[in-house]
């Protein structure tokens, strides 16, 4: 036959790439392109001609405090998140122990992650109402009236309120993946510890999460991300009210495209985001690995 | 590093969804000229993108079998979609939308380039807002209905409450609601947190106010639009007035705004203050027709009042479409023929028809000057998608602020700079 061993190889490799390829610049790539090419432009979402603007989109974003301002409101998420990740870390060991009925209560910290986000946020329209929610309803009943609060409608209480619903939905995810790292610390270290008389939580603070490093890592790169990115929430339960103090990035950057149609300023907007979380993952890479060296 | 580019790729997909409206409108004009199967006979299927999602399966499909007994050649398929604004304006720009569309909100002079006229139906002039989806001197959109603003109301709680008289002035207004309160029922729901239902205290109460149906396109000659004693303060006083006395929800910032229609139903609430084409939403959330009225809002003590007549989203004809004949008739059938307007509760948009809704004769009854709404200025929406105004939005700040000024004076700042940027 003509064709030697290498170069059906080739032919194999080539065409079994192809189509993936194909796919992935036609769907990842060249919108990703696209999209820096817009930042710099005015377009308006319709018209043909497009009009280039060099940095005035970025510059725009870096001196409107209407635009820039809004991370201010994603800080209760980043505390939150924290949050959430020293809970999680705990359940996960309190779950890694030998208690009973621990599969039922890794399956009920887990749900809230499973379901719909909208529906979650819908759920909790019905929990937050001032008038006939859940939640003063259970504050009146427990004699806590004071505690009664609008809880969606208090300007410096709306981002807390909506971060607690990103901790209950994120929580047993975040627990999840901490739960997997555990079992995957060998136990003859934690003999080896007892034996050496190690209490509990010396073995959890010297031994448990230094194996869990990495994992932490990851889950503070995605809470961080995941902090920055805010959409679904605000966006079904206030539409960034009241007065536009729930408002968040993302929710900004779709308002700019879709309702104000300067797609040119959202697209920078989405390339800042992007920067940014690019700039957490690299911090973060930074502090960890100089804490692993010294 | 490896991990950075899982991420950078992770991100790039997600940015897909911005990048994906991209532009491509031109190509397919020079394939198909309008005219070639356009003045042909009626015949062949049209589809109609439409918003009206609940009447798929039910009148669309009574509507189809009349127009297909009407032009036993020609078809018609409704393709029904939520988000109407933004799914037609990215349809039309891939060049992929339908032979019958609500045009969207783009500026009149791009309507020719995605649009054919549609002076031969003949309807030009017994229609309202003939100019409103034009462009040098074509008529490229007609409105599928008018819409008037207005106080729509719970009959029963006005008489709960002792009202026997409509009041004809804002302090007569102001009394019954009063009543209203001290009766345990909310005098107007607001829908403050969906902010979108605060709409016409911002854009048809001071338009009725100054009498002018241009006030919205005349802020484009000032750096100061919005003054406490023009009628936009003039309007959101009012609002305000409202709120400061107890005459709304409870609490503002927790309103529903499916409930709400169901609370003006049963009678927990008594008014509200928007369009006629609530009325048949109302009614259909648990009560009778002659249980609810409307009227026009007395915004002043004068006991004369104008209303603002508004057109809705008007049909518009792909020129681009294989059968644009067919389109067209349909279009003229759907406006004379289909009673779609008495089914969604609009205004006919043809002048000698009558509204038979008895709400509608009632509000007529008040005898209320109408003042026909005029195209957005391009330049006006231009400057307020620069200054990222949400008209909505001024009203909530307005209505919550200590001191009213200062949001004016921020929204005039706001609107100042990109008046220069837009003007220059």
């Amino acid at each position: 036959m003509g064709t030697s061993y290498a170069r059906q190889r080739t032919m194999i490799l080539i065409t079994f790439l192809f189509i993936p390829l194909v796919l992935l610049g036609l769907f990842t790539y060249y919108p990703a392109v696209r999209l820096l090419y817009l930042s710099f432009t005015s377009w308006d979402g319709i018209s043909d001609t497009v009009q280039f603007l060099g940095l005035d989109n970025y510059k725009e974003i870096f001196t409107n405090p209407d635009l820039f301002g809004v991370f201010l409101h994603q800080i209760p998420y980043v505390l939150g998140g924290i949050l959430q990740n020293i809970i999680a870390i705990l359940f996960a060991v309190i779950l890694n122990s030998k208690i009973k009925g621990r599969n039922l209560f890794r399956v009920l910290l887990f749900v809230p992650y499973i379901m719909n986000g909208v529906a979650v946020a819908f759920m909790f329209q019905y929990v937050f109402d001032t008038e006939n929610g859940s939640l003063n309803a259970l504050l009146g009943m427990l004699g806590l009236q004071s505690l009664q609060h609008s809880w969606l409608g208090d300007t410096s209480l709306v981002n807390f309120s909506l971060a607690s619903v990103s901790f209950w939905r994120y929580m047993g995810y975040t627990m999840i993946i901490y739960l997997g790292a555990l079992q995957s610390i060998p136990g003859d270290m934690y003999e080896a510890a007892t034996i050496d008389g190690a209490n509990r939580f010396q073995s959890l603070w010297h031994l448990t999460l230094p194996n869990l490093t990495q994992v932490i890592q990851l889950n503070m790169f995605l809470t961080l991300s995941g902090a920055l990115a805010v959409f679904d929430l605000p966006f079904v339960l206030t539409k960034g009210g009241p007065v536009g103090s729930s408002e968040t990035f993302l929710l900004k950057t779709t308002e700019t495209a879709f309702t104000f149609n300067n797609y040119g300023l959202a697209s920078a907007m989405s390339i800042v985001l992007l920067i940014f979380t690019i700039v957490i993952l690299v911090v973060q890479n930074m502090a960890i690995k100089r804490k692993g060296d010294a | 590093m490896k991990k950075v580019i899982i991420v950078l790729a992770s991100m790039l997909v997600t940015s897909v969804i911005l990048s994906a409206c991209g532009s491509g409108s031109t190509s397919n004009t020079a394939s198909n000229g309008a005219g070639a199967t356009g003045d042909g006979a009626i015949s062949g299927t049209v589809t109609f993108l439409t918003n009206r999602t609940d009447m798929i399966g039910t009148q669309f499909d009574d509507y189809a079998k009349r127009f297909h007994e009407k032009y036993p050649n020609a078809q018609v398929e409704f393709e029904a979609i939520t988000d109407l604004d933004k799914t037609t304006k990215i349809r039309m720009s891939s060049g992929d939308y339908p032979d019958v569309v609500l045009i969207p909100t783009i500026p009149n002079s791009d309507l020719p380039k995605y649009f054919t006229p549609l002076d031969d139906l003949g309807l030009n002039d017994n229609i309202y807002f003939k100019d409103y989806k034009s462009y040098e001197g074509k008529v490229y959109g007609i409105s599928v209905g008018a819409t008037t603003t207005g106080i729509v109301y719970n009959k029963k709680a006005f008489a709960d409450a002792g009202i026997t008289e409509i009041p004809k002035t804002l302090d007569e207004f102001y009394a019954a609601s009063e009543k209203l309160k001290a009766k345990g029922i909310v005098p107007l729901a607001s829908n403050f947190k969906d902010q979108w239902p605060l709409y016409p205290w911002i854009s048809e109460v001071p338009t009725s106010m100054a009498g002018d149906a241009k006030l919205n396109n005349d802020r484009m000659n000032s750096d100061t639009p919005y003054q406490m004693n023009n009628p936009y303060g003039k309007s959101m006083t009012i609002i305000r007035t409202m709120y400061e006395k107890g005459y709304l929800e409870k609490d503002v910032n927790s309103t529903n705004w499916e409930q709400s229609k169901k609370d003006v139903a049963s009678g927990k609430f008594a008014m509200v203050m928007l369009g006629n084409w609530v009325i048949p939403q109302i009614i259909a959330s648990g009560t009778t027709s002659d249980n609810i009225g409307f009227f026009p809002l007395p915004y002043d003590n004068s006991g004369k009042v104008n209303v603002s007549l508004a057109p809705d989203w008007a049909y518009g004809v792909n020129k681009n479409s294989e059968n644009v004949a067919t389109a067209k008739a349909f279009v003229k059938w759907m406006i004379e023929d289909s009673g779609f307007d008495q089914y969604a509760g609009f205004i006919p948009v043809l002048k000698d028809k009558k509204a038979t809704i008895p709400q509608l004769q009632q509000f007529d009854s008040f005898k209320p000057v109408t003042i026909e709404a005029v195209a957005d200025d391009p330049k006006v929406t231009d400057i307020v998608n620069h200054a990222q105004i949400t008209k909505e939005a001024l009203v909530q700040e307005f209505i919550l602020a200590h001191n009213p000024q200062s949001v004016l004076d921020k929204y005039n700042a706001a609107w100042a700079k990109a008046r220069k940027d837009i003007l220059k």
